[in-house]
């Protein structure tokens, strides 16, 4: 039993479209575990059904071994989660808002009195806990809901887009309650992001999600060295397709389309008078050139051939939420 | 369950918090009808009553004669009115009248939580959606019927014909009428994902169904077809066993009495509730 949730096969289609399609990832107890993505990747209703909202087209899914289908209320109880799109009542306050979450959980009384102090002490709302949340800032808003998730003792705590639409300050405090939350407490913490640095600095293992499926998984540093050690991104004024095996000195070599290539290599600078004395040869025109330490930006690169900040637009946080029920 | 009684409590507590945080708008809530009752009742008040009726010229001649005349208008009025002058009469209908529209309008609130997320955190607690909705409607049901206890309160300002002692028991029949009609509020603004299709359904439907339910003038004396479209209207009963007993007399249909409007409210508001219910459980559902 270390591993915590079970995703088997999983697909969700809406109507035509497979948001979904055959997704198996296992989180073990404890961990920091990501899903890193671009946007309409599926991250977010492969979230939902794990937490119950949604029901599977097929495929298995379990949390702290209830299968969520048959057992949805036990699952609930294990898992705290913050949603993508805010799920406060504005109209209230934020110990209101706490009150709420508690009854409706259960607790009561001195206890649960004693645990919303101490929670919004933890997120720095102490100062606000009688405002209502309409006065409240974004950040805040978001302390908040992790405040909120917390306040049942979930064994799992579910982060869906942590920092989206928040300013750098509001994004570092929010890693900071994070990392705190794996050290002090015995909790499992499964994320999504689709900002890399936030996978690579906070999940023990990520999984990189695009169009439904899961490309690779691991730890920041296996799905590096997928890649090796420096990668280099040549762009040439020809866009013929097989111009690989001029590059058969590097450790591979793949054509990204629209004449840029991806070779990865062991040191950059040493590799680049070969990569150009090799294009003059054959008559071709560098357009462009670079080369980088690989982060998982260049693993998504490598994994789809798109770059993930180019697909991850700008997404700020919807003041309505963009469907109609979840 | 226990569980589910604490989140029963739960949404209760919310709706009621929600309401009371809002306290500017429990003004304009009593201000409405407030209006109507002060403006219509006693603008028609003063028509329904022997007082104001001139003089017949020649008739001054036969003082006895117009005394009869008279006393024959005055007790046609108090007939019609159940026994009390028309604002007596009026005023009960709208205290009635606040608590159907306030319940309506309340289904509203159910399209904002969908909106503004806030659903979602009650869809992921481990309480059945079943008690869910129930916890709001029957907290939105007291909510309205304080706003109409509210209304019958300073409408002794207006008359003293109430019947104090029995508000209690009035009170009982407008918070079952009301967890029927915020039942159908739920109902319909689950049908309807945007704000404009829900209002005009809800201008469409209340206007009829109140001019239809004997607040402001006896159902008794309408004509036949608007008569036969009243017995269908749940707020009939609502109207008639709310004046029944704050009144104390009745003003219906021969077969209207305490015992048969709390027998139809309390059907009615069963099947709402349990149709409320099963929307939520399928709008929840989804796909
Ligand atoms: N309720 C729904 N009805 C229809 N289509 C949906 C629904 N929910 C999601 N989708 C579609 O499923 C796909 C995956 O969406 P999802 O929200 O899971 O992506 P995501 O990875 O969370 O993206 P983002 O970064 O934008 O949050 C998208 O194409 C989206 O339009
Ligand atoms: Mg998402």
């Amino acid at each position: 039993m270390s591993d915590i949730i079970v995703v088997e096969d999983l697909v969700k289609k809406f109507g035509d479209l497979v948001a979904v399609n055959g997704v198996s990832l296992k989180i073990r107890k404890g961990e920091v575990f990501a899903l890193l993505g671009p946007n309409g990747a599926g991250k977010t209703t492969t979230i939902h059904i794990i937490s119950t909202l949604l029901k599977p087209t097929s495929g298995k899914v379990s949390v702290a071994g209830y299968d969520v289908v048959r057992s949805p209320d036990q699952v609930r109880k294990k898992i705290g989660i913050v949603f993508q799109d805010p799920s406060l009542d504005n109209q209230l306050t934020g110990y209101d808002n706490m009150y709420i979450h508690g009854r409706l959980y259960g607790l009561r009384g001195r206890e649960l009195h004693e645990k919303i102090v101490k929670l919004l002490d933890l997120v720095e709302l102490k100062d606000f806990t009688y405002k209502k949340v309409m006065y409240y800032s974004g950040g805040m808003r978001r302390r908040l809901e992790i405040a909120r998730s917390l306040l049942h003792e979930p064994e799992i705590l579910i982060l869906d887009e942590p920092t989206i639409g928040l300013d750098p300050q509001s994004r570092a405090r929010i890693w900071e309650y994070i990392r705190f939350l794996k050290k002090s407490y015995d909790i499992t913490i499964l994320m999504t992001t689709h900002y890399m640095d936030e996978a690579e600095e906070l999940a023990d293992r990520v999984a990189i999600m695009d169009r439904g499926k899961i490309l690779a998984m691991g730890t920041a540093e296996e799905l590096k060295s997928m890649l090796g050690h420096d990668v280099i991104y040549v762009t040439l004024n020809n866009d013929n397709g097989d111009i690989c095996h001029f590059f058969n000195f590097t450790k591979s070599c793949r054509s990204l389309g629209g004449g840029k290539i991806e070779l990865v290599v062991d040191n950059a600078s040493r590799a680049l008078p070969e990569v150009f004395r090799v294009v003059e040869v054959h008559g071709l025109r560098i357009t462009e050139v670079s080369y980088r330490r690989p982060t998982l930006n260049e693993v998504f690169l490598h994994l789809t051939g798109r770059e993930l900040r180019d697909s991850g637009e700008s997404h700020t946080t919807p003041v309505l939420a963009r469907r109609r029920w979840m | 369950m226990s569980s589910s009684l604490d989140a029963l409590l739960a949404m209760l507590y919310r709706q009621l918090k929600r309401w009371w945080s809002a306290r500017s708008r429990v003004i304009m809530t009593v201000l409405n009808p407030l209006i109507w009752m002060v403006f219509l009742g006693l603008g028609w008040g003063g028509i329904f009553s022997s007082q104001n009726i001139p003089n017949i010229p020649g008739l001054s001649d036969i003082p006895a004669m117009a005394e009869v005349i008279r006393k024959a208008i005055d007790s046609y009025f108090k007939q019609t009115f159940g026994g009390v002058s028309y604002v007596t009469f009026m005023v009960t209908g709208i205290a009635v009248m606040t608590a159907f529209m306030g319940s309506f309008i309340s289904g509203i609130s159910v399209i904002w939580d969908k909106q503004f997320g806030f659903l979602k955190e009650t869809l992921v607690a481990p309480a059945p959606r079943s008690v869910i909705i129930t916890g709001r409607i029957v907290g939105d049901s007291i909510v309205t019927t304080l706003q109409s206890m509210i209304i019958v309160l300073l409408s002794t300002v207006l008359t003293s014909e109430l019947i104090l002692t029995n508000i209690p028991l009035a009170m009982a029949y407008v918070f079952i009428a009301s967890l029927g009609f915020t039942s159908l509020g739920v109902v319909l603004s689950l049908r309807f994902s945007s704000m404009e299709g829900f209002q005009m359904v809800v201008n469409l439907l209340t206007m009829p169904l109140v001019f239809m339910s004997g607040v402001f003038y006896p159902v008794t004396s309408m004509p036949d077809w608007m008569k036969a479209l009243t017995v269908f209207n749940p707020l009939t009963y609502a109207v008639h066993s709310v004046r029944y007993w704050l009144v104390g007399s009745s003003t219906g249909f021969n077969y209207m009495n305490p015992w048969t409007d709390l027998a139809i409210l309390l059907g009615f508001t069963t099947a709402a509730l349990s149709l409320a219910v099963r929307a939520f459980k399928k709008a929840t559902l989804e796909d």
